[in-house]
């Protein structure tokens, strides 16, 4: 076994340029199937990311009863949420856990009532990550700082709506712990315009200390919000959160916005099943040319059984030589395919050219970023390994059978 | 030429069994690309017919400051004898139909359970409300001077175990800025197959819902359907409607037309990643093809042929593998695609809610275009024979005496 093993590696490197034309094939299929996969994942966060980080993040943590809660935006204090902030953020996956202090309530004038949620923020933590809050957008005003007490932020078409702009003060309700409305007069601060005036109409920001001060909140937040490095790969960072902190309810974005959560995993599903189809191509031109790759060796196998190599014996080889090539191909794939992927993560795929979307630059990136995937990609290279080996059996048997005088008399 | 075509045809048959897997990843490729198209086509436009059928339909006609998120029943907001300007405007001949609809938003009140629904006012007997009247499950339709009726769909039925008959509560918003409560009875059921939409819209006669919600004679929009979705820019220039706004469903769509460029953006690089393996498969086959023929090409160099017409070879070979596998291709993806179109993938309950400006029904039917199928067919036979082209070179670059001495 070990001479087969020794034999089997010299062959393979007798002969470089073919073994490294068999190597590149394998390489370059897994590549590309690689960059596909990381495209699927890379495509959600690229399309869906800023809308899920505007409806609510990729992860909610709040306290218990929540889901239960008939309203929709139930006053439920968790405690400070700085362990929750410590423990989330030390999760691999996790880029940042922002601490909310949440209500429902109204902003009055005379244009009329208009129902909005109250978001208190940590302006210093939101600010770099919150997409309305990029200076971009930023249309008048400036945006909340820490210690503001009576100030607001609004979008564009709250403002319109209300026929108000920086410097205007404002009445706001919102509901307190008690379930009663607490009021107060703030004071706009900044308007920010994204283009979606609906969203904007829904949305206010206070800072989280002045929230507090207002709902009786004391130290208490009522929601801790995780944004993830990748969109559609939250199961993993819930289940572990779920074992590390208990006392909480933990939800992602699919159960908050079923819609786009369907819509997503129905385009997974389609690509997912063409991933299927492009491995079969691979895998024929994987099986195509290490065929040729034997074939091209009768001559070599009659020799062997010359010299009184047993037909079983021959076929052993040329099948571990079919495992090593596999194995070599599917590491350099690897390789490959994560280099690829990792320098395509960073700068992105630019399909900006294709869209007009200036309007909706909050809602959409114009850069896709290739998130690499390991598991997947490991069954992607044990698939090119088991391929590898089944085109090598199928002609080293056949060749291993035939008389060694015509073998050997092979062109 | 001649010969060379000839001498490349009989290289392609002397190993039969590898170019029939060199093809067959082609047309697999070809195939795949082509489905591919058809079906995030189908996908996106499927969303927006049906948005068009239940939401915003070709046209819209409604007052400037109107907003359908909000739902407003200012009187300044609407559009005043909807009636009359529907009635006209149907008469241009590429309407299908033109209806007054008015949304009310409200609450269902049954039992125990309240939930938050869209009421729409429609005119019972007009055309633009086909889809619904084709989707009754149980029950009748409205009519127009029904005071107490209405419809609800099938998911709300179902959950709430109701039928034709029951009744129920419902609270509606009012122009003056309070709510109403009234009793109504379920009349009938219906589906759209859209789970979202059914689950929370609720229909009432035109009237009706004009007298609840104190709106007479006014509507939220003229909801306009066309034969044709082309004709929408003429139509809305044949339309007068003094003091209101049209807008046609590319600017009622705008986000579901921007997800549509997006995908067909990010299609671009899904597509790469296909040529990419096809293209790796043709190049290492006939890269491996060139080193086991040195020998041959020593001969056919010792005997006179010229690298350029050695390198031609190569690419016809190339060439005719290209051929056989794109139409191969298309003979098992244009099939496939055009069988899908008519049945459509089914998906299930997807649990979208009826506010989105996204909806999906519970199936994809692939949308194949001629435009596709020439642009996918070239795309596959260009990669192919450029991806002959490194073999062919270094097939005509070897010295015929070092290649007579190769092994191979």
């Amino acid at each position: 076994m070990k001479l087969t093993l020794r034999l089997a590696w010299r062959n393979l490197w007798r002969n470089r340029r073919r073994t490294l034309i068999v190597v590149m094939a394998m390489a370059m299929m897994m590549s590309f199937l690689i960059m596909y996969d990381s495209m699927i994942l890379g495509f959600e966060t690229a399309v869906y990311g800023n809308a899920i980080k505007l409806s609510g993040g990729n992860i909610q943590i709040r306290a218990n009863g929540y889901a239960d809660s008939y309203s929709p935006n139930p006053m439920l204090p968790m405690g400070n949420g700085l362990d929750v902030v410590q423990a989330a953020e030390a999760q691999p996956g996790v880029a940042v856990a922002l601490r909310h202090a949440n209500t429902g309530g109204l902003v009055t004038n005379h244009e009329g009532v208009f129902p909005v949620g109250i978001y208190g923020i940590e302006p210093e933590k939101e600010k770099p990550v919150n997409p309305v809050m990029q200076d971009e957008f930023l249309i008048a005003g400036r945006f909340l700082q820490i210690d503001d007490e009576d100030a607001i932020f609004i979008g564009k078409g709250l403002a319109d709506a209300m026929g108000i702009g920086v410097g205007d003060r404002i009445p706001l309700s919102g509901k307190n712990t008690n379930e009663e409305m607490s009021k107060r007069t703030m004071t706009v601060i900044g308007v920010y315009d994204i283009n979606l005036a609906s969203l904007e109409r829904q949305v206010v920001y206070i800072s989280l200390k002045a929230a507090q001060d207002l709902y009786g909140l004391g130290d208490n937040i009522t929601e801790v919000i995780l944004f993830t490095e990748i969109t559609g790969k939250e199961n993993p960072i819930v289940e572990e959160l779920n074992a590390s902190l208990s006392g909480y309810e933990i939800s992602t974005w699919k159960s908050a916005i079923p819609e786009l959560s369907s819509t997503v995993e129905m385009k997974n599903a389609v690509m997912t099943g063409f991933s299927a189809v492009l491995l079969g191509i691979a895998a024929i031109g994987i099986f195509n040319i290490l065929l040729m790759a034997i074939y091209e060796r009768t001559k070599e196998i009659g020799l062997l059984g010359a010299i009184g190599l047993k037909p079983r014996e021959i076929t052993l080889l040329f099948l571990v030589e079919g495992i090593m090539i596999g194995f070599v191909g599917a590491v350099v794939g690897t390789v490959l395919g994560y280099l690829i992927t990792s320098v395509l993560g960073i700068f992105g795929l630019n399909y900006g050219f294709a869209v007009d979307m200036i309007d909706y630059l909050a809602l959409m990136g114009t850069h896709i970023y290739p998130a690499f995937d390991i598991n997947l990609t490991l069954q992607r290279a044990g698939m090119v390994a088991l391929i590898s080996s089944i085109a090598a059996l199928y002609p080293a048997l056949e060749a291993s059978r035939r008389e060694p005088a015509t073998a050997l008399h092979h062109v | 030429m001649n010969y060379i075509l000839k001498m490349s045809f009989r290289n392609l048959m002397r190993n039969k069994r590898r170019s029939v897997f060199s093809a067959l990843a082609i047309a697999i490729g070809t195939a795949l690309l082509l489905f591919m198209s058809a079906t995030i086509r189908g996908e996106m436009r499927g969303s927006l017919d049906l948005t068009i059928n239940l939401r915003t339909g070709h046209l819209q006609i409604h007052a400037e400051d109107y907003k359908d998120a909000n739902m407003s029943l200012k009187r300044a907001d609407m559009i005043e004898a909807p009636l009359d300007i529907s009635n006209q405007i149907e008469e241009i001949p590429q309407v299908k139909a033109a209806s007054p609809r008015l949304n009310i938003s409200g609450i269902l009140a049954f039992k125990n359970e309240t939930i938050g629904v869209q009421i729409i006012g429609i005119d019972p007997p007009s055309a633009a409300n086909a889809i619904y009247k084709d989707g009754m499950v149980s029950g009748e339709f409205l009519t127009s001077d029904d005071r107490e009726g209405v419809l609800i769909g099938l998911p709300l039925a179902e959950s709430l175990d109701l039928g034709p008959g029951d009744s129920i509560d419902l609270i509606l918003n009012t122009s003056e800025g309070d709510t109403d409560e009234q009793r109504f009875t379920i009349r009938g059921v219906y589906t759209t197959n859209t789970p979202g939409y059914d689950k929370a819209t609720i229909f009432m006669p035109l009237e009706k819902a004009q007298t609840i919600s104190r709106t007479e004679n006014h509507a939220s929009m003229i909801y306009i359907l066309l034969y044709e979705m082309d004709d929408t820019a003429a139509v809305k220039a044949a339309i007068h409607a003094p003091g209101y706004i049209i807008e046609d469903w590319e600017e009622l769509n705008k986000l579901i037309i921007l997800v549509e460029q997006l995908s067909n953006a990010m299609m671009f690089f899904f597509n790469l990643m296909v040529l990419g393996v096809t293209s790796t498969v043709i190049m290492n086959t006939l890269l491996m093809a060139v080193y086991e023929r040195t020998r041959e090409m020593g001969i056919l160099g010792a005997l006179g042929m010229k690298g350029k017409q050695i390198r031609s070879l190569f690419l016809t070979e190339a060439t005719l593998l290209a051929l056989g596998g794109v139409i191969v291709g298309l003979a098992i993806g244009v099939p496939l695609v055009l069988y899908y179109a008519q049945v459509g993938f089914f998906f299930g309950d997807l649990g979208i809610s009826a506010n989105s400006s996204f909806m999906l029904g519970n199936s994809i039917y692939p949308h194949p275009t001629v435009g596709d199928v020439i642009s996918v067919s070239l795309a596959a036979f260009l990669i192919t024979i450029l991806s002959g082209y490194y073999p062919a070179t270094q097939a005509s670059k070897l010295e015929p005496v070092e290649a007579l001495h190769s092994n191979n």
